[in-house]
């Protein structure tokens, strides 16, 4: 019986081979497709397929191999083998999640496949000197610093509170943003994390307001964000300003609530009225074809699979000539300006600059830095009715 | 003291949430010992439910509790009828799985229909609050509190006072004692777990205000359920509702002084120290 | 609690002398494992064989209290968290190679076997159920909360495994499978080989007699207390060894990939599966579960139908699934898992022996 499992088995995983037309460029695609990553997963599937579209008007004709990751990092590096060594796609794009990005980046070092992630956080993915590994998004860091820079830039708190969620990209966030507030010298007053999904904050934060603190830094997922600010508005949170650090502070949904939106800052990596070439037109037509409004994830996985695909055609579908050129190459599209560089112990970071929307009548206002802002900013933030 | 009160407040209205879960757990977990898995996922089905009647019908999600409780009571009858039934004298584990495979059975096609995004159901009340003496009460939580008090006080009065009620609390007390005393105990279970999905999908639609809704949603949910459950004692009500409060409370008091990542391990503490030292729960009977 | 079950307890078989052609096919299947990765050389299918084997290693741990001594414990995870964070703990802090680290892991999984035991063994059925899995998650929310030492919902990324020296080989290129691959390879070895003796020995007589009815085993005088801690810690040592494995393997640990319920589960759905309470049910899951839910997930099936030119993959037929497969894995593989239990109870091992020889095999309750 085992015997016959284990042939059967070498049969099955050996003896399939890849099918497609030798003319296509294989891309293969890692994403949490499923599991409890899905919600966030949809949209760069979304941006991923507005990429395929686009490519295929400028006669690039991809054949992308998808491979759901359920959100675990051994499910990712399953799918990482298949795709180095059975698929033998030029290059990857993905995973989503940091924790996933980061076991299969040493895979991508390993089988020598160049991995654009497009949208993970976790600063430690591009700051193991891997030569194969490559991140289109701005990491950790950069949330917490231009989020408190453009505090700090529009009045004088002296104490700030942080509410996160227990997970990897809430609690590496927090972690940069303490640091650089130790730096520029506010006092932390409360530091709660929660699990995402519980539906009751209300103790956690009427424990902040009692320590009346002038920044409020949250960092949730989608919905908690809408959750966290209904239940700040019931008790009368009052700080001089909200900040919120991402993912759901930057949904459409999120700023439909103009109740509770109004005047909350977020920080993200794109907005849909940046002045980013072509970034308007992304926008509306992803609108028009998921009925929905583009998320940053989109975008960045947009982003990401256009460089990696017009890489790997001008390439001819060479390994390491995807590498050389994605390490010499320059874009400028939905994202801005795109060259991945060597700085500070990151290596192939694209130096993204991330940019800091603030709510005003239920809509995103691109407010910092100064040379993208759209509207003036809001501050401090209004007395709640 | 506003700190402390204002937490009490809150943790004694979402203790009302809690103890509906739990009460729908503990008719099932009463009357049939089966540890269902599948809680949570049902008390999603509930939620996108009350949400597909809000958006498509305009039913407001506390008026829709009327159409969710026959529906999801037919939807619980059916599963314990094709599924449930036939390992009700299984081992625990097979017990365990095929709830799991049901669970994932549900949220994966509801993933299907409905993508994963998250959806959010804003009402003209969701987040309203009026204030008594400087401490806030959020008036959909406050809704759905008194909803769960008027449906626990008519099961408590159904399962005492009816025929059928009572033929159910013989049955979470000795199924074959019942079975000899001629009750019917396959029909009781088939109505405890029909009442236990209603009980959860209500659950589900009252929370939806105030909540989100995504297809993974019911893992949250279901360990809490076994928590309240055993914590009240299997198959009372009374204990039930006692132990959602209690468990929100908990929390409440938990995140404010001891630290909000600490809460949970709070609740789960209470729990093994219920199990060690009052197994039978607070409310039930002893049964080890 | 049928007769077969009760005769296998009261009367131990004698142990056959096994047949030559046992022997020869044993011997033909140990050197077809072994030469393995020799004959197949893609990563890929290593990759796979490396994941069975962790799975048959977590199935047969599981086995010895869940199968052998009926204590369905839900909170495995605990002891393959334990051993994980050990190791990398012990790796990354200390410079400790996990060779070394995973005795220390086992040592501290034993401790939080018997505290966990402890609690646990007071109760039964249903309540041992969730007392074990309420001790799993107060397990992996510390993990979460003590960052200083578990860094938390972040992780510990394994960065450099120290180069082994075994005799006159020196092993240094850890990115290989082959070293894992023997490793595990041997580890599935010594877990059949505990369970073997296990179910040959008086203590496997002891515990399955517990299985069957703790109250009438006790009045025999098997010591309840005893015998179930014993069950606990082979099964808590064999599974943190295997979450060692795993860390040093995957090199990334965080609290929700080997700590979770989810990991829980797995572990129980390999024995149920496969079939409780034999040596070799564990191992049929895991050869069942293992390539069945990576091909339900990297969409092989779609892609074999259109291979096999049964759909067109332009057709419509083809663009659904190609669209759907990819949604659906999981629901696919919730329907397997109700099917099994509902139509296979003793798992897919029992199914097909009651099958073959029209009989219930030995050793189901």
């Amino acid at each position: 019986m085992k015997k016959y499992s284990v042939l059967m088995l070498m049969a099955f995983f050996s003896a399939i081979p890849s099918l497609s037309p030798a003319a296509a460029i294989k891309i293969g695609v890692i994403n949490s497709i499923t599991g409890p990553e899905a919600p966030i997963g949809e949209n760069l599937t979304n941006g991923t397929k507005l990429a395929q579209e686009d490519l295929k008007k400028k006669n690039i004709n991809v054949d992308l191999v998808w491979e759901d990751d359920t959100g675990k990092p051994q499910i990712a590096m399953s799918a990482m083998e298949k795709l180095a060594t059975r698929d033998k796609v030029v290059g990857v794009v993905g995973p989503y999640t940091s924790a996933c990005a980061n076991a299969v980046a040493k895979l991508a070092e390993k089988y020598k496949v160049s991995l654009l992630v497009p949208a993970a956080a976790k600063e430690e993915i591009t700051r193991q000197g891997y030569k194969w590994v490559y991140r289109m998004n701005a990491p950790a860091d950069v949330y917490a610093s231009v989020l408190i820079d453009a505090a700090l830039s529009m009045g004088k708190p002296k104490t700030i509170a942080f509410i996160y969620e227990n997970t990897d990209f809430g609690t590496s966030t927090t972690k940069t943003a303490r640091e650089y507030v130790a730096k520029k010298g506010i006092k932390v007053v409360a530091d709660e994390s929660y699990s995402k999904g519980s539906p009751d904050y209300r103790s956690t934060l009427t424990k902040i307001k009692a320590r009346n603190p002038d920044l409020v830094f949250m960092v949730s997922y989608v919905a908690d964000a809408i959750l966290l600010m209904r239940q700040a508005r019931e008790i009368q949170l009052q700080p001089k300003a909200f900040l919120g650090g991402g993912a759901g502070f930057t949904t459409a949904e999120f700023a439909r609530e103009k109740e509770i939106s109004n005047g909350v800052f977020a920080c993200t990596q794109w907005t849909d009225d940046v002045s980013w070439p072509d970034a308007k037109e992304f926008a509306r037509r992803y609108k028009s074809r998921f009925g929905k409004e583009p998320t940053y994830h989109a975008a960045c996985a947009y982003a990401s699979m256009m460089v990696m695909a017009e890489t790997a055609a001008k390439a001819g579908g060479d390994r390491e000539k995807v590498r050389i050129e994605l390490k010499k190459g320059k874009w400028n599209g939905i994202m801005g300006e795109v060259k991945f560089a060597d700085y500070d112990g990151f290596t192939n970071q694209n130096r993204h600059q991330m940019l800091v929307e603030q709510i005003q009548n239920g809509k995103y206002e691109t407010v910092f830095p100064l040379i993208f802002a759209t509207k003036k900013h809001l501050y401090p933030f209004p007395k709640w009715q | 003291m506003t700190v402390f009160l204002q937490s009490l407040i809150s943790g004694i209205l979402i203790g009302g949430v809690y103890a509906l879960i739990g009460i729908g757990l503990t008719m099932i977990f009463g009357v049939m010992r089966v540890i269902n898995f599948a809680h949570g996922d049902i008390m999603m089905v509930g939620m996108y439910l009350t949400y597909n009647l809000f958006t498509l019908c305009g039913i407001d999600p506390f008026a829709s509790v009327v159409i969710c409780i026959p529906v999801m009571f037919l939807f619980g009858g059916f599963l314990q009828k094709i599924f449930i039934n036939r390992v009700l004298n299984a081992l625990p584990q097979n017990q365990i799985l095929l709830t799991i495979g049901l669970g994932l059975i549900m949220s994966n096609t509801i993933m299907l229909i409905y993508t994963s995004d998250y959806k959010i159901l804003t009402t003209s009340y969701s987040s309203g609050s009026f204030r008594i003496a400087g401490i806030s009460i959020s008036e959909p939580l406050a809704i759905s509190f008194l909803i769960t008090v008027i449906i626990t006080a008519a099961l408590y009065w159904f399962l005492m006072k009816t025929d059928m009620g009572q033929a159910i609390r013989a049955t979470a007390q000795d199924r074959e004692a019942a079975q000899l005393m001629g009750i019917n105990v396959k029909r009781m279970s088939v109505i405890a777990f029909g009442l236990g999905t209603a009980l959860a999908g209500t659950a589900g639609a009252l929370i939806t205000p105030t909540y989100y809704i995504f297809p993974q949603i019911g893992s949250t949910f279901t360990l809490k359920a076994f928590v309240i459950t055993v914590l009240g004692g299997m198959g009372s009500v009374i204990g039930a509702t006692l132990g959602g409060v209690i468990i929100g409370i908990a929390e409440s008091m938990g995140a404010v002084y001891i630290s909000s990542g600490w809460k949970e391990v709070l609740v789960y503490v209470i729990f093994l120290l219920v199990l060690l030292f009052k197994p039978s729960g607070l409310m039930g009977k002893s049964r080890m | 609690m049928n007769s077969p079950a009760k005769s296998a307890i009261t009367k131990p078989p004698k142990s056959k002398a096994p047949p030559v052609t046992y022997l020869l096919a044993t011997v033909a299947l140990l050197s077809l494992l072994f030469a393995f990765p020799q004959i197949v050389d893609s990563p890929y299918t290593l990759h796979m064989m490396i994941l069975i084997f962790l799975s048959i290693i977590l199935g047969e741990s599981w086995n010895i209290l869940g199968g052998y001594t009926g204590q369905y414990s839900v909170g495995h995870a605990a002891y393959f968290g334990t051993g994980a964070y050990t190791t990398m703990m012990l790796m990354q802090y200390a410079q400790v190679p996990p060779w070394l680290g995973v005795w220390v892991g086992v040592a501290v999984a034993i401790i939080v076997a018997l505290a966990i035991g402890s609690i646990c063994f007071r109760l039964r059925g249903p309540y041992f159920v969730l007392a074990s899995i309420a001790a799993a998650e107060i397990i992996r929310l510390t993990a979460l909360n003590v960052k200083s030492f578990t860094n938390g919902a972040e992780g510990i990324l394994a960065t450099d495994i120290p180069p082994l020296k075994l005799g006159a080989i020196l092993i240094t290129d850890f990115s290989s499978k082959l070293p894992f691959y023997y490793t595990g390879l041997i580890l599935v070895l010594l877990t059949i080989l505990m369970t073997w003796l296990v179910q040959h020995s008086k203590l496997g007589y002891c515990l399955q007699a517990i299985r069957e009815d703790q109250d009438a085993a006790h009045s025999l005088g098997i010591n309840l207390t005893l015998h179930k801690n014993i069950a606990l810690i082979i099964s808590a040592a064999f599974t943190s060894t295997a979450g060692s494995f795993y860390a040093v393997y995957i090199g990334f640990i965080d609290p929700t990939s080997v700590l979770s319920l989810d990991m829980s589960v797995q572990i129980v759905l390999i024995c149920i599966i496969g079939g409780i309470g034999t040596i070799f049910g564990p191992v049929a899951g895991a050869i069942i579960l293992v390539p069945l839910s990576e091909a339900l997930r990297s969409n092989m099936i779609a892609q074999g139908l259109f291979k096999a030119g049964l759909v067109g993959e332009e057709s419509s037929i083809g663009i659904f699934l190609k669209d759907n497969l990819a949604h659906s894995h999981v629901l696919i593989y919730g329907i397997l898992v109700v099917v099994v239990i509902l139509f296979m109870p003793e798992g897919v091992l029992g199914f097909i022996s009651k099958f073959v020889h029209g009989k219930t095999r030995r050793g189901v309750s």
